[in-house]
């Protein structure tokens, strides 16, 4: 089976937020991201990436759920009370259906699970940043 | 009613608006049918999703390979991720219609939650027991061993040391005191278990945490008052810390020399020793052992016992079914001194056999050292076999049992276990030539029959162990149980010292992995890299490779068979995959017969499509909405946007559009296959195929040939810029094309359904007959029951499934009317022959273009 490459749009048109704490997990995402021309901010914990979205627009989160501090969750629901047209795909490296299920029904756009498969996100971020878009959209008519 | 049925009403609907339901305009329709559009997309990914997720399941638990908790959990949350979405979606495309599911999916979702959760053990209970209270019902309490140990020491005869147990409450007290599991599950999610480097910093990080943690002071205070106790009448006396873990009997497992035994310990080390049993659990050996085997860490809680050292003057090993001597002999195995120097495989050991029945003659002995100095007496041998006989006899099965003769002379029994694995005896394969010549080393003693051939990797360190090469001899000077995590790895093992009781010898046997040991000079003459082939039946070590001797099957059992992690795969599964609904035409499919994810991800599946066709009942499509065709075609071919299905600029107002001004690959691709070769109108009909005909359609509803609007029925197509579905009725038949051109593989499809005809039961099967030829030959995968036909390609690359939508396009057309004919002999080999050439010249005429 053949697979095609696959075809950014949506993805350049938005400001991707990366929520996480592991250094070296930042550094490879912002390397692979930035080279696909994706805009990217970072934050290292949830009362950052709060200040980040307040400061700035942001359009699509990418957020790891288990970081020191605020509780993935607690901070997924916050950032969809306040933004709810901001798409969020959560990350975890601890699987579990409760949280999964949690994370889905607080608002979350996608669930994925670390160790990432960078292609698998990158699709992801394109399907949640065409969302986002489209959230746009539908608040501007 | 099928799918078929609820298109026709569609069709029906759309040109017969019911007065209740609201009248949309043409944005009004195109903007709820966006929103549905993209629910439903956003459904197909998560249907895909769910399905490869269930696959990888699938085929872990077929391939036996060694499975983690990790990934089994990983894979059953992105599942029941997928399914919620699944859920979610399909609500959101029929307004909350299958509210039903959430509940079915709910009970789901907590029922798998609770399998991969494990058994979560005893949090209450006594945190210390003295061993001759504790009984074999309290395995849950003090560990396999010591529950056995107890146990044995019931039995009349039978003599253990004396001691207590730290229970299975008190190591759970002393994590959670510590907040210990969560570091501890954080650090083992995150390993990487095929690098050994990974797994060695690991382990040492989570023994780092375990042995830094203080013991809550209730525990400190009750382990000095039994230390106390067992020393009062015995002054000066030391103790052995041992593990005994829990769910050790869960498998078929040994779990043998995995966890830490300290030796001598005195009061001021005991704390350090309990604690260095207690991260035993997490060594590099374990971890990778319990992975291998299928054993949950969580379920594999450690307790410790604390036994009154024996002052052994002969220690050793007896196996009451012999492991390589005659079946109704069993093995002693000893050597001076205490037991470790041979079940750690240091020691030279003696080897008797003896009788299994009264009066246990000694059969034979195979002295270690200097064969004037006997370790062991017959009448002491008899002994210990009666002993060993009492003790199966009692168990009921043969064991493997750990002794000690003190200098009074008494037998103190220090372990008794089932034998986990008896060797393989199946004949060694006999070199036709001996070849003499390339036989690098022969003796010692076979710890595993079998051959095993590659490079030789000498093993002496740590660091030697971390650059072991997959698939190499394992090479050793002693067969020490730190060197397991190589078991699995390795195509053979060689030792220079050791014997069939050694630990590494015993899971050797659990591996399936060729073993020869005992082999004095194997480190000195085996040179690193260079091939060798092992036959461990044999004893032999020869140069290069011997194909003769590999060429019989290797028996390597499945490690992971009957674990408890096979079995949580097991349980979980049968809530995940099992397809209860596959008849979308029977009275069960539906939400309430739902038993599995699987059978939710199909009947959501299946509701999404149909919700997408009923969508027109429920919003009565304004005439304005569909766009004719302008074509020449005696058909009437209608269009509706769904978004981006025009080009931009059409302007919504007109009543027609031009091929032209669609914008929709799918389509174009139908279109073009439509419109590469002329219809030659109905074919005619024998006189005696036209009054059977008549007569079939004057017992059928609806079916009036008489009808004239017959051949002007609308056809509609439902249009994105690359979603495209087509319902088409083609004279008195009824066909639906639905096709994706996503990026994603699982959004790209076709899928093709048709059914039904006017003919009778004979010229319709005929009809699909001949459809489903000529779709499976241009690779399309096909599905039939009776005379509905489903034909999909899936997950090919954007141009293939364009040619594909062609061959559609064409048979649409071509193959209209066509029951009146096939009833004439030699008629459907006739058209099969004609539509595939002219298909293929359509084909081969477009890629001739391109490549010219």
């Amino acid at each position: 089976m053949s697979e095609q490459t696959f075809q950014l749009e949506a993805a350049l048109k938005i400001h991707l937020l990366l929520v996480d704490d592991e250094p070296e997990f930042k550094e490879v995402m912002h390397r692979h991201l930035s080279r696909m021309g994706i805009r990217l901010s970072v934050s290292d914990c949830c009362l950052d990436a709060l200040a980040t979205l307040e400061a700035q627009n942001v359009d699509v989160v990418i957020m790891d759920m288990n970081m020191p501090g605020m509780d993935g969750i607690q901070c997924l629901r916050k950032v969809k009370e306040r933004w709810p047209q901001i798409e969020v795909i959560i990350l975890t490296g601890h699987a579990s259906v409760k949280s999964g299920i949690e994370g889905m029904e607080s608002g979350a756009f996608d669930y994925c699970l670390k160790p990432i498969d960078v292609r698998e996100l990158i699709e992801k971020v394109e399907l949640a940043a065409q969302k986002a878009l489209i959230n746009q959209e539908d608040i501007a008519s | 009613m099928t799918l078929v049925d609820r298109l026709l009403t569609f069709v029906r609907r759309l040109r017969r608006p019911e007065a209740e339901t609201p009248l949309l305009g043409p944005e009004e329709v195109q903007r709820q049918f966006v929103a549905r559009y993209r629910w439903f997309r956003e459904l197909l990914a998560a249907n895909t999703n769910t399905l490869e997720a269930m696959a990888a399941l699938e085929t872990a638990l077929r391939d036996g390979r060694t499975l983690s908790m990790t990934f089994i959990r990983a894979r059953c949350t992105l599942a029941t991720v997928n399914v919620y979405k699944i859920v979610h979606h399909l609500n959101r495309i029929a307004d909350g219609r299958y509210s039903e599911l959430e509940r079915i999916f709910g009970r789901l979702q907590q029922e798998i939650e609770s399998l991969l959760a494990g058994n979560p053990g005893r949090t209450e209970g006594e945190l210390a027991l003295d061993l001759a209270r504790v009984g074999r019902d309290q395995a849950d309490l003090a560990g396999e061993k010591m529950a056995n140990l107890a146990e044995a020491g019931s039995i009349e005869g039978v003599r253990i040391p004396p001691g207590f147990v730290l229970t299975s409450v008190a190591t759970r007290l002393f994590f959670q005191r510590n907040q210990l599991y969560p570091q501890i599950n954080h650090i083992i999610q995150q390993m990487d278990i095929a690098n050994l480097e990974d797994l060695h910093s690991k382990s040492a990080a989570i023994g780092e945490l375990i042995r830094h943690s203080p013991l809550p002071p209730e525990l400190e205070s009750l382990l000095a008052t039994h230390f106390e106790r067992l020393t009062a009448d015995r002054p000066g006396c030391r103790v052995a810390v041992r593990s005994s873990g829990l769910g050790e009997d869960l498998g078929q497992a040994s779990f043998a020399g995995l966890y830490h035994t300290e030796l001598d310990v005195g009061r001021d080390a005991l704390t350090d020793a309990y604690r260095a049993v207690l991260a035993s659990k997490y060594s590099p050996r374990a971890i990778s052992y319990r992975l291998a085997k299928g054993f949950r860490h969580e379920e594999t809680e450690m307790c410790v016992g604390v036994l009154a050292m024996i002052e052994a003057t002969v220690s050793g090993v007896c196996y009451t079914r012999s492991l390589s001597g005659p079946s109704e002999t069993l093995d002693l195995f000893c050597a001076p001194g205490g037991a470790r120097g041979i079940v750690d495989g240091t020691r030279s050991t003696s080897h008797l056999l003896l009788e299994r029945s009264a009066p246990h003659r000694v059969v034979r002995r195979l002295e270690a050292a200097d064969p004037a100095t006997v370790w062991l007496t017959d009448a002491q041998a008899t002994a210990l076999a009666e002993t060993g006989m009492r003790l199966e006899r009692h168990f009921g099965v043969p064991q493997d049992i750990e002794w000690s003769i003190d200098t009074h002379g008494r037998l103190y029994v220090l372990q008794s276990r089932p034998i986990s694995v008896v060797a393989s005896r199946a004949p060694a394969t006999k070199l036709s030539r001996p070849d003499d010549e390339r036989i690098l080393l022969h003796g010692g003693v076979t710890g595993c029959a079998g051959a095993g051939c590659g490079p030789v990797h000498i093993v002496r360190t740590s660091e030697e162990m971390l650059r072991f090469p997959n698939r190499a001899v394992l090479v050793v000077k002693h067969p020490q149980p730190e060197w397991a995590p190589l078991l699995k790895r390795a195509a053979a093992l060689v030792a220079e010292t050791g014997s069939e009781a050694g630990h590494l010898a015993t899971l050797s046997r659990e591996f399936g992995l060729p073993a020869l040991l005992a082999l004095p000079r194997a480190t000195e003459v085996l040179v690193n890299g260079e091939t060798v082939t092992v036959d461990a039946a044999t004893r032999t070590v020869y140069r290069g490779r011997i194909e003769e001797l590999l060429q019989a099957p290797a028996v390597r059992p499945n490690p992971m068979e009957g674990s408890p992690v096979q079995r949580t795969l097991i349980a979980v599964l049968k809530l995940i995959s099992p397809l209860n609904l596959t008849d979308p035409a029977a009275p069960e499919f539906n939400a309430a017969h739902c038993r599995t994810l699987h059978d939710i991800t199909r009947f959501c599946h299946e509701k999404a499509v149909t919700e997408m066709f009923d969508f027109g009942r429920r919003f009565r499509f304004d005439q304005g909405a569909a766009k004719r065709l302008r074509d020449t075609l005696p058909l009437e071919w209608w269009a509706i946007d769904l978004g981006g299905g025009f080009v931009p600029g059409y302007d919504i107002r007109q009543k027609e559009i031009a091929i032209a001004d669609i914008a929709c690959t799918p389509m174009l691709a139908i279109w073009e296959g439509m419109h590469a070769v002329a219809w030659e109108g109905p074919p005619t009909a024998g006189l005696r195929t036209m009054v059977s005909f008549l007569f079939q359609s004057a017992l059928q509803d609806g079916l009036d040939p008489q009808r004239t609007s017959a051949l002007k029925e609308k056809n509609y197509f439902l249009l994105a810029q690359k979603y495209c579905n087509l319902s088409v009725r083609l004279g008195y038949h009824y066909a639906m094309i639905e096709a994706m051109l996503g990026d994603r593989p699982g959004d790209r499809y076709i899928t093709f359904r048709f059914k039904g005809g006017a003919a009778g039961e004979n010229e319709r099967l005929r009809r699909i007959d001949l459809l489903a030829e000529v779709l499976a030959h241009f690779g399309y995968r096909i599905d039939r029951v009776g005379d509905a036909l489903t034909a999909r390609v899936e997950r090919e690359p954007e141009a293939v499934i364009v040619e594909r939508l062609k061959v559609l396009g064409y048979l649409t057309i071509h193959t209209r009317q066509l029951d009146l004919v096939l009833a004439e002999t030699g008629a459907e080999r006739f058209f099969r022959d004609k539509f595939i050439q002219e298909i293929g010249d359509m084909l081969n005429h477009e890629r001739t273009d391109l490549s010219a």
